[in-house]
């Protein structure tokens, strides 16, 4: 199912494929990726390849399987193959230091998608900037709070937070607080829900804060995999309402998938920080294609993705820049 | 008595009387006329053909047979991929040989016996995170907060041994002690408490394991010292191919031959074979592993020597352990995870080495390692899809598993 | 007499070597044959052929008189051929009546009809004077009994020709009586029956006929009555034995070397105290669940005993097997499968395992390899091993005799003070067997102490100084020197006055 799916998904991109600069001529890629496990990664996965292949380069897939010596020895046999240039996405931000070493020690350039290595300064690296995609989608959560909300009223806003020790947790956290700040006078100290990023403790915290504090105003979790969590327990007490219904919850998250690009079509989440995946794609294959084209062995770039919000407000225009809206029109979550 | 070897199930006598029953060759008088009857499936005829089917015979029966079985599989796929014999490809395939090697010497000691050590992997993993945290020389705190290691032992400036002297040696030998620690808990539940390997290193698998991901909250330490990432590959020997009037030779060029882990892999590899081979500790292994209770008759000192033996495949996984963290310049508790057993097992196994004990050799193994490594690595140079890559694998240990079952008949075709 | 199968120039070789080599032989309808002949005789290949598992290279076979080449077991088994193996082919963890039927379960409806199944068992069990329900699981009937129940599942099939191969290996003496009366039951009922054995006077008190093989070739084929147990053994072996037993050559010495002191463990045995001085061999009879083979287990160390004492040379002896074994201790196990021998490894690996520690200065220090070959050999010759190379021969390879001499030779070259032999000469031929006496002889003769376990009472009495008798744990009594008498040892086992 998923396999058609990236198939989908790169049929789609293809036609955007074109906008990237075509190299002097045909190279050999390796794409290295850690696994497929999240829709997340096939679509990532697909618009790559498909945008290679579409260019008229050779691409080299290797599955690492969530191994990181795996994706090493994968790596090595690539470059012994006499690969022009490496794409990886990393089992995790230290081996992908040890890797992109392993490459430029061996005068071949690399690139890393989507996870970012521990140290940033070597190798071609694409990073989503989470407090800034965060900021962006809780401005607009925060908006439509005030705009429903009588004058002077105090609202109440609650983050699901995600584990900690992941980077993109913090970010993401820090970015709903720089946003809800903006109007300190008008939010009350926003109730903090623990989740580790595991449905079940994010289901019971959230019950009990709920059950604790009624009147919330507007919530957001720090990763749209959540929504069907919340929705559960907002249900049930009658919370869970479309845009202009009585009770409706200002609702909110971050990840861009295909739930919640139909739940905002649907009327119950009002907005979704995405990263720009496709943006992502290409913006690392142009790196890549220019390194190799100007013979440079070690190229060094840091380029971030600064993502966007899909909202109510946008979803007309945008929607096909979310990666999560193009698998939905693939009929995603009818397989 | 021996009737509670009897009371197996005994596979249908479909054959009826005289069947299947002629066939299970009686003690004492059908011995030796039934196995020569298993002679006849050979088909030995006198002459020439007799002769060559014995030369075949003597192949697969040679210590050596996995070793030109991996030169036949090069030969064969040659043509079709160059790049197998180009030198950058020999120095990965020598390179990651050689950790793989050092873990499933150990293995080869417990299959010898006729146990199985499951613990190896989280071994790996444990003694990564030990190494990691006593080691590094420095610390992300940003990572690291929520890991019950961080402050206690690491912080900022990164472990306790950071920058003492002899502080190296002392950090590998922690990690040698953390096997050996994890070795004798095996070693003894295996043996005074008469609990099986299997579940005992499974116990092992999953706990330790967990362990250790718990220690770091699942996070990997770094950065280590270079003097530690050395020895995952720091080259004694590398050779360069191209022409000696170059002004400037490329780096993707020279290529690493002899290297610390290679060194490494194969002082321990000749020590355990001397060990298995050549000493009174290694006859007892094998004896336990042949019959147990007719070891412990003849005085062998059976418990002490499973204690030993679980002892070394535990050491032999911290030892692999120095070696992949060293690779990944990290402490990395879920080194060793998932498939990874499956490849020590593997190796072992397609080497030679029996799973029902008593038959092993550490030469065997180290063909199977190889083995293992090129089928690998040559499915990375098909370029397949990694479902392909999977599938084919599987089917190639299947068949590398019939070859052993002929190996055995053979084998004991021409005891008689 | 009319022959229900006839052998006629019958050959069968393997890689040119001839297993058997041109038989022609009569198997009399409704008689007894008893088929006799040293391991690697080539009874097993003849009666392979018979069953349809080896196929044989010259010659032919006559059932009744029409050709007959059975192409498999089935084949042979739907003639009429039945094979009792001493190893039984009977599944352990389903009933009599179940395994009766397991090729073939009569069905109702779809259905296994258990009712037709147990009626059909308890009609065969009857006709056999076998009394256990057709309900018993196979795993608690004693051997006797199970191998009855096989007997039955030839019955089932109605086999017209029953072989029986060394049937009596594993029964008591009251079940093996009464296996020869089923034997006589199933010639009544015009089944005809070959019976091979080692046991030379079971054949001679059951067959009807005797046919000798010896290196695949018949030697002879007569009668019974023609033949007397020295003659059998003169045409199965080629040469006089002198005798059953070798004289022996060494008179017991003065001073004890082996004591038993009030040894007990409850459960298991009572109040055992014997001593055996140097030169001596001791017989030790009992019948099967005296106690003898537990009393041999713990006086080597390997189960624990709660009162009395064992000493060697006056030093208590302590500890497990290991201990035992250093202080001069050798045992013999009566399971050499399971407990002697390691059948897949080589010869040589098996006869230097006890003593390998003295090749070696520690553990892990190398080994002096040519010495360990050199006293393996030297033991070898010793034990007159008939192998081809021991280094590389694995032990399974070896006839039940050349078994039994690794097993003993292992133990020899450890130069023990005390051998405990149990069983040594179960399951081994006639020739094996003298051997074996000879050894045990030899023992003595440097000056050790020997306790011969046995259930055979003629070897106890053909070997043994003295004869210990043990029933239910205890000693009960003994005879102190030959010439004995075999049934006042047997009455004294089944603790009938004496």
């Amino acid at each position: 199912m998923k396999r058609l799916t990236t198939f989908g998904v790169g049929a789609a991109l293809a036609t955007m494929g074109a906008a990237i600069a075509a190299p002097a001529s045909a190279a050999t890629i390796c794409f290295a990726f850690q696994d497929l496990e999240t829709e997340f990664w096939v679509a990532g996965h697909a618009a790559i390849i498909k945008t290679l292949e579409d260019e008229g380069h050779q691409v080299i897939e290797r599955n690492a399987n969530e191994d990181a010596n795996r994706q090493l020895e994968q790596v090595r046999d690539c470059i012994a193959q006499g690969v022009d240039g490496i794409i990886i996405i990393p089992q995790d931000g230290e081996s992908a230091v040890t890797i992109v070493k392993e490459a430029q020690e061996n005068d071949v350039p690399i690139a890393v998608f989507n996870r970012p290595p521990s140290d940033l300064s070597r190798g071609i690296v694409v990073v989503a900037d989470n407090a800034s995609i965060a900021g962006q989608a809780v401005d607009f959560l925060a908006e439509q709070a005030l705009a429903a909300a009588g004058e002077g009223e105090k609202l109440q806003p609650l983050i699901l937070v995600g584990d900690l020790g992941d980077p993109n947790a913090v970010g993401r956290k820090e970015g709903f607080y720089n946003a809800i700040n903006a109007h300190k006078d008008r939010f009350e100290t926003p109730i903090e829900v623990a989740t580790e990023w595991d449905a079940a403790t994010a289901l019971a915290n959230l019950e009990a804060a709920v059950t604790a504090n009624p009147e919330i105003d507007l919530i957001f979790t720090s990763s749209d995999f959540l929504f069907p969590t919340i929705r559960s327990v907002l249900e049930p007490r009658g919370m869970w309402k479309k845009r202009g219904e009585e009770g409706h919850v200002i609702l909110g998250g971050l990840d861009g998938d295909a739930t919640a690009c139909k739940l905002i079509k649907d009327g119950f989440v009002d907005a979704t920080g995405v990263q720009d995946l496709y943006f992502e794609a290409d913006e690392a294959l142009k790196a890549i294609l220019t390194a190799i084209d100007a013979g440079e062995y070690a190229p060094n770039e840091v380029i971030e993705d600064p993502g966007f919000a899909l909202t109510s407000a946008n979803i007309g225009e945008r929607e096909m820049d979310m990666w999560g809206c193009v698998l939905l029109s693939e009929g995603f979550l009818d397989k | 008595m021996s009737e509670p070897a009897r009371s197996v199930p005994r596979p249908l006598p479909v054959a009826g009387p005289g069947g299947a029953g002629a066939r299970s060759a009686p003690p004492g008088i059908g011995r030796a006329d039934g196995a020569r009857a298993h002679g006849i499936a050979a088909g030995a005829r006198h002459g020439i053909l007799a002769r060559l089917s014995r030369r075949a015979g003597d192949l697969l029966l040679s210590d050596y047979f996995v070793l030109y079985l991996s030169l036949a599989y090069v030969l064969v796929l040659l043509p079709f991929l160059p790049t197998l014999s180009n030198p950058a490809n020999l120095s990965n395939v020598l390179s990651n040989m050689w950790p793989l090697l050092v873990v499933a010497v150990g293995q080869t000691f417990v299959l010898t016996i006729a146990g199985i050590d499951l613990s190896q992997g989280s071994v790996i993993g444990l003694a990564s995170v030990v190494g990691g945290a006593l080691l590094a020389v420095g610390g992300s705190g940003a990572v690291l907060e929520n890991a019950p290691l961080w402050g206690t032992v690491l912080t900022e400036e990164g472990g306790p041994l950071a920058g003492v002297p002899y502080g190296l040696l002392v950090g590998i030998v922690a990690m040698l002690v953390t096997g050996a620690i994890i070795g004798l808990i095996n070693g003894v539940s295996v043996a005074y408490l008469n609990m099986p390997p299997f579940m005992v290193t499974l116990v092992g698998l999953i706990g330790i394991g967990a362990f250790a991901i718990w220690l770091t909250q699942s996070e990997n330490i770094r950065p280590l010292p270079d003097s530690f990432v050395e020895l995952g590959k720091g080259d004694l020997v590398s050779v360069y191919l191209g022409a000696q009037d170059e002004p400037r030779i490329p780096r993707r060029q020279i290529y690493s031959f002899v290297t610390y882990p290679m060194v490494i892999a194969l002082l321990i590899a000749i020590g355990a074979h001397l060990l298995l081979s050549r000493t009174v500790f290694g006859r007892y292994v094998y004896a336990i592993g042949a019959n147990r209770r007719a070891a412990e008759i003849s005085g062998v000192p059976v418990k002490r020597i499973i204690v030993a033996v679980f002892i070394i495949s535990a050491v032999c996984a911290a030892a692999g352990s120095i070696l992949y963290s060293a690779r990944l310049e990290a402490g990395r508790p879920t080194l060793g995870e998932g498939a990874f057993l499956l490849d020590v097992v593997g190796a072992v196994v397609i080497g030679g080495t029996s799973l029902f004990g008593g038959k092993g050799k550490i030469i065997w193994t180290v063909w199977g390692v190889l083995f293992f490594v090129l089928l690998s690595n040559t499915l990375n140079l098909m370029n397949l899809s990694s479902f392909h890559i999977d599938m084919v694998k599987g089917g190639v240990i299947l068949a590398a598993a019939m070859l052993d079952v002929l190996r055995t008949r053979l084998m004991r075709e021409r005891a008689i | 007499m009319t022959a229900l199968l006839r052998f006629d120039d019958l050959s069968k070789s393997f890689f040119g070597v001839s297993a058997v080599d041109g038989v022609t032989l009569d198997v009399p309808e409704y008689g007894v044959l008893g088929l006799i002949g040293e391991n690697g005789a080539g009874k097993s290949t003849l009666m392979n052929m018979v069953g349809g598992v080896v196929e044989p290279s010259g010659g032919r076979m006559l059932w009744r008189g029409e050709p007959y080449a059975p192409r498999d077991a089935a084949e042979a088994s739907a003639r009429g051929v039945a094979f009792i193996h001493q190893e039984l082919n009977l599944f352990f963890n389903l009933t009599v009546a179940e395994n009766l039927f397991v090729d073939g379960f009569p069905k109702r409806f779809g259905l296994i009809d258990r009712g037709a199944i147990r009626r059909r068992a308890a009609e065969l069990m009857e006709a056999l004077d076998l009394d256990v329900s057709p309900d018993a699981l196979i795993e608690d009937l004693s051997a006797g009994e199970r191998q009855l129940v096989e007997i039955a599942k030839a019955l089932h099939r109605d086999a017209d020709l029953i072989i029986f191969d060394e049937p009596t290996t594993s029964l008591t003496p009251r079940e093996t009586v009464r296996l020869f009366e089923v034997i006589g039951r199933l010639k009544a009922q015009g089944k005809t029956i070959i019976y091979i054995s080692h046991v030379l006077g079971d054949v001679a008190a059951l067959c009807t006929h005797i046919a000798v093989l010896r290196d695949g070739t018949l030697v002879e084929a007569a009668p019974a009555e023609a033949f007397t147990i020295p003659r059998m053994i003169h045409a199965m072996i080629g040469r006089e034995l002198s005798g059953l037993f070798p004289a022996r050559t060494a008179r017991p010495a003065e001073e004890t070397v082996f004591s038993v002191a009030a040894l007990s463990q409850p459960g298991v045995i009572e109040d055992v105290s014997f001593e055996i001085k140097g030169g001596e061999i001791l017989g030790l009879f009992g019948l099967m669940g005296s106690g003898r083979s537990e009393l041999a287990r713990i006086l080597f160390g390997l189960d624990s005993h709660q009162g009395g004492a064992i000493a060697i040379d006056g030093r208590p002896l302590s500890g497990g097997a290991r201990e035992r074994i250093a202080a001069g201790l050798a045992f013999v196990t009566e399971d050499r499968r399971a407990e002697g021998l390691m059948m897949d490894a080589p010869i040589a690996d098996n006869l230097s395992l006890v003593s390998i520690a003295r090749f070696g200065r520690t553990p892990f220090a190398m080994i002096d390899t040519e010495a360990v070959e050199a006293d393996t050999a030297a033991i070898a010759d010793q034990v007159r091993l008939k192998a081809g190379n021991i280094r590389r021969q694995p032990a399974k390879s070896l006839s039940g005799g050349n078994q039994q001499k690794v097993v003993i030779g292992k133990w020899l070259m450890q130069n023990p003070r005390v051998f405990i032999l149990d069983e040594p000469t179960r399951g081994v031929d006639v020739g094996a067997k003298y051997e074996i006496y000879v050894l045990a002889d030899r023992l003595a003769a440097a000056g050790g102490a020997v306790l011969f376990i046995s259930s055979e009472i003629e070897e106890l009495m053909g070997v043994c100084d003295r004869i210990l008798v043990m029933s239910q744990g205890e000693i009960v009594g003994g005879f102190d020197a030959p010439p004995f008498e075999q049934s006042a040892i047997l009455s004294m086992a089944f603790r009938q006055a004496a």
